[in-house]
């Protein structure tokens, strides 16, 4: 049962960083962001270049993945998200997928359809009340409660945060007082493609890197999203533990059934409190 | 952006508004067209190839009543397509060989199905009915995969085969492809008399503003619940179709990923048009049959034009004909007549 809740605490902490990037981009642009996972996933790729082709350590391959996804969030915010704000729905959730697809087969074709494996770059153990935990899950668990203290901080102290959360509020509003959203927004659109980076890199050690990892994660965390609120960062915070803990007691007692609890979650959750759009 | 950015309202109108001034009451003539078409195409693929493309046309056209028609993105449509064709097979498995009785039985199971969850469902919009739809589709999925795996076998399927009654036999190719015309035309003829009858503009004016709608005192849960219905509906005889023709039945049949395609077809024929569905089918059907052959990045070309469709060209192949046929040649016919 230790193990359990253990589990069920990393896959919230991986949960929690590839969600927030996609509530904060819906909260500021309200644009259902397909595309966010392709970043995430090409992060996690170049991670492998560095550590499993180039024979570099981890942690500096891992610096220089999240550095290297900065240029092309960038790009996509430019050149697709941002010619999509206001838009309807519809046509922002078809193009950014779109750009899931095309990021997807640009991955094929670079690095090729077969997985690769990762080990754990660590692979020492905690012992915890006789229960032994792999000190990079740990790790992991509480660089995503520090992750959670220093947004709460950012976006709580620094101009720029409170900009960012005036403008998930009220983005007219800001707009009136002289501010450029825009450039705040690929400000939040970068870091969002960069904290999904980080949780890409933590959790691509116990999981297989494919193309596909990215489409496989994102629905859940689309999930995470709506059960904790778009654009709502507390909420994010506790949705993406809630589930990962959901997760982790479903697949105790029922394996196959852990990720489809997620999206019975979420439509129960949809049911009772409709978000309109 | 041009124009498209400028007036999207204005854009979205223009299928639906101009329809009225073009097409009139002759649906025989629109039947008897789209009949002509694909007999013609016949020869030129293959039985077995038209008959595929024609089950997918009316599953298109069962999602462009809810998206064109309707306003309502739907990220789960395979689900009504799954239920149908597993509705089909397990009636022949495990009841009744009778392949009409099925493809009533699949019609009935995804029809029940979509009348059900549409209750939920409908009441939500925007991103919500979108996403909602896929977890729908994704829990179906699963159903479909594990917890019921001892009736539908898993991931492997199983196999089809309907009883012949008389001389009716749908293992043999050209009766299956006569059973799929025949259908094609009476689901066409259906909605085209549907979406032309008042009931047509209601749902149209629930995409343009529903809440205007309601302001003048219709019941607008109602009608979306019942396009919900029918959609789901016309994408089950889609799945009997599917399940007939192919004589299995396996958990692909519902994938989640599979809704691309169709949401895909209707974007390039032109959403909000029957035609367009039809059109849009058969464009995707050849692509995915053809050029996936020739173009070895098949995900990177439609991934492009997913993109180009969006940002340039939102009416669709046949919102540009429409529009040629309305800009030049109407004029030219009513000023000789004004003159």
């Amino acid at each position: 049962m230790h193990y359990t809740i253990f589990y069920g605490l990393t896959i919230g902490a991986i949960l929690y960083f590839i969600s927030i990037g996609l509530s904060l981009t819906f909260g500021t642009m309200r644009v259902i962001n397909f595309a966010h996972t392709i970043t995430y996933t090409i992060g996690v790729y170049i991670l492998i270049t560095f550590v499993i082709f180039f024979k570099w350590s981890f942690p500096v391959g891992a610096v220089l993945a999240i550095l290297a996804i900065i240029p092309i969030a960038y790009v996509i915010e430019r050149f697709i998200i941002r010619r999509l704000y206001g838009d309807s729905l519809d046509y922002t959730f078809i193009a950014t997928f779109a750009v899931a697809l095309i990021g997807v087969d640009l991955i094929k074709w670079i690095w090729g359809p077969a997985p690769y494996p990762l080990s754990d770059p660590i692979g020492k153990y905690l012992i915890l009340f006789d229960v032994s935990l792999p000190i990079y899950r740990v790790l992991m668990v509480i660089s995503a409660i520090l992750l959670f203290i220093l947004l709460h901080l950012f976006f709580k102290m620094t101009i720029v945060g409170k900009i960012i959360i005036a403008a998930l509020d009220d983005k007219d509003g800001v707009r009136c007082l002289g501010i450029n959203v825009d450039k705040y927004f690929s400000l939040v659109f970068v870091m969002g493609s960069a904290l999904a980076v980080l949780g890409g890199i933590f959790y691509a050690p116990i999981s297989s890197i494919h193309p596909y990892m990215g489409l496989a994660i994102l629905l859940l965390c689309f999930a995470v999203v709506i059960v904790g609120g778009m654009g709502n960062l507390k909420g994010t915070f506790l949705s993406a533990f809630a589930l990962g803990m959901l997760m982790a007691l479903t697949a105790r007692y029922w394996p196959q059934g852990a990720e489809t609890m997620v999206f019975i979650a979420m439509a129960v959750v949809l049911i009772f409190r409709p978000i309109d759009i | 952006m041009g124009q498209d950015k400028l007036f999207p309202a204005q854009n979205a109108e223009l299928p639906g508004a101009f329809e009225n001034i073009t097409l009139k009451e002759n649906h025989a003539v629109e039947i008897l067209a789209i009949a002509v078409f694909f007999l013609l195409v016949t020869p030129l693929l293959s039985v077995h190839r038209v008959t595929d493309f024609m089950i997918f046309c009316i599953f298109a056209m069962s999602f462009d009543m809810l998206y064109g028609y309707m306003g309502r993105l739907s990220f789960g449509q395979m689900l009504y397509l799954g239920t149908g064709a597993y509705g089909c097979g397990l009636f022949i498995k495990y009841i009744n060989g009778n392949p009409l009785l099925a493809i009533f039985a699949g019609v009935a199971f995804a029809g029940l199905l979509a009348m059900l969850l549409g209750l939920i469902i409908v009441r939500t919009t925007g991103a919500c009915f979108a996403l909602i739809n896929l977890a729908f589709n994704h829990i179906g999925f699963f159903l479909v995969l594990s917890p019921l795996r001892s009736i539908t076998r898993g991931e492997d399927g199983f196999g089809v085969s309907a009883s012949q009654i008389g001389s009716l036999n749908f293992g043999s190719r050209p009766i299956m492809y006569g059973a799929v015309f025949l259908s094609l035309l009476l689901v066409f003829y259906f909605l085209r008399r549907l979406t032309s009858a008042p009931y047509g503009i209601m749902i149209r004016s629930i995409k343009e503003d529903e809440t205007r709608v309601r302001f003048l005192g219709y019941n607008t849960f109602l009608y979306k619940w019942l396009t919900f219905a029918l959609a789901g509906t016309i994408a089950g005889l889609a799945g009997a179709l599917t399940a007939l023709n192919y004589n299995y039945v396996n958990p692909n049949a519902m994938d989640v990923h599979s809704n691309v395609g169709v949401v895909f077809a209707c974007l390039i024929g032109g959403a909000g048009n029957l035609y367009g569905a039809i059109l849009g089918g058969v464009i995707y059907m050849l692509i995915s049959n053809f050029l996936a052959i020739y173009i070895y990045r098949w995900e990177m070309f439609l991934g492009f034009s997913l993109l180009i469709i969006v940002f340039r060209f939102r009416m669709g192949v046949w919102g540009y004909i429409q529009r040629f046929w309305v800009h030049k040649l109407i004029p030219r016919f009513t000023k000789k007549e004004a003159i």
